[in-house]
């Protein structure tokens, strides 16, 4: 057996001995690091407003309404003639008129009167 | 003499302008009254805002996809096919980019919204019914904004049935010649 081979853990460095609790605490550092800029990324894309899985939103989760199967596709490729235009027409108005009935965030709920905070001085 | 003048005039602006400011101020912070209302609705409010909070996601969540799908599913494809026959597509294209823009508008003023929204339910309005007062002012504005979005929006969308209508006569005119 050649001695000069043999692993000597005493003529290692501190951070030597200990370099797999330093592996795993860089680890850590560089995954929370990546945690912190995921969330700032979802929290500033907009992403966190639609986002129906968060606490809170237990209720509503189950109402929203998958829009897509309403829309019938028409095709971005195929001639243009009178028949097309009349078909995209029909397909639009129909869409139109559902979108634009929603007539959404209408209305004052947060009216101090609507509040119930409506004291004159 | 000319001088005098000018710094009069100059003061006079100055002190209408200020108290324009002072105006604003004192009408938009709570009274005596609503502080003391505030405090004995607290948890009351609070409930409120959240419901209002909770069903203003949702609808965010169902109309977006609604404006998103106009876009995607009906005007991008008419204009890509437009093209791809050789048509002018010009008053197409300006509209339907127009509608684009108004929906990014739609998302960052919705976003801000409910940034404020949270800002108000985190408040404490036992303690600061004041604070609280003012993010719910400020939020009320807010929701407003993003409500004459959505006005925009359907406009827009009638502006670009418009462009369609447009689009429809000059292909039928090219029609008549040929």
């Amino acid at each position: 057996m050649d001695d000069d081979q043999t692993f000597e853990p005493e003529s290692l460095s501190f951070w030597g001995k200990r370099r797999f609790v330093l592996l795993i605490i860089l680890a850590i550092i560089v995954a929370s690091i990546l945690v912190g800029v995921a969330m700032m990324m979802y929290n500033s894309s907009g992403a966190a407003q639609l986002d129906l899985s968060r606490p809170g939103y237990v209720d509503v989760r189950d109402k929203t309404v998958d829009s897509s199967g309403d829309f019938k596709n028409y095709s971005s490729s195929g001639t243009i003639d009178q028949k097309s235009i009349d078909e995209f027409k029909a397909l639009y108005d129909e869409q139109a008129s559902k979108t634009k009935a929603a007539d959404a965030f209408k209305g004052d709920p947060l009216n101090p009167d609507a509040m119930g905070i409506n004291a004159t001085p | 003499m000319k001088k005098f003048n000018k710094i009069s005039v100059i003061c006079i602006a100055l002190t209408v302008v200020l108290s324009g400011l002072v105006y604003l101020k004192v009408s938009a912070e709570a009274n005596t009254k609503q502080i003391s209302q505030i405090r004995n609705e607290c948890s009351s409010l609070k409930n409120t805002l959240n419901q209002l909070h909770v069903s203003d996601a949702l609808l965010r969540v169902n109309m977006g996809q609604r404006y998103e799908l106009m876009s995607t599913k009906l005007m991008d494809r008419f204009n890509s096919r437009a093209a791809s026959n050789n048509f002018k597509t010009d008053i197409l294209d300006e509209s339907s980019n127009k509608y684009k823009s108004m929906l990014d508008v739609f998302r960052s003023d919705y976003k801000a919204y409910e940034e404020k929204m949270v800002l108000a339910i985190k408040i404490d309005c036992q303690s600061e019914p004041s604070v609280f007062y003012d993010a719910l002012v400020s939020a009320r504005s807010s929701r407003a904004q993003v409500y004459r979005d959505v006005v925009t929006l359907s406009q827009q969308i009638d502006d670009y049935r418009a462009a369609v209508s447009q689009f429809e006569k000059a292909y039928q005119a090219v029609g008549e010649k040929g």
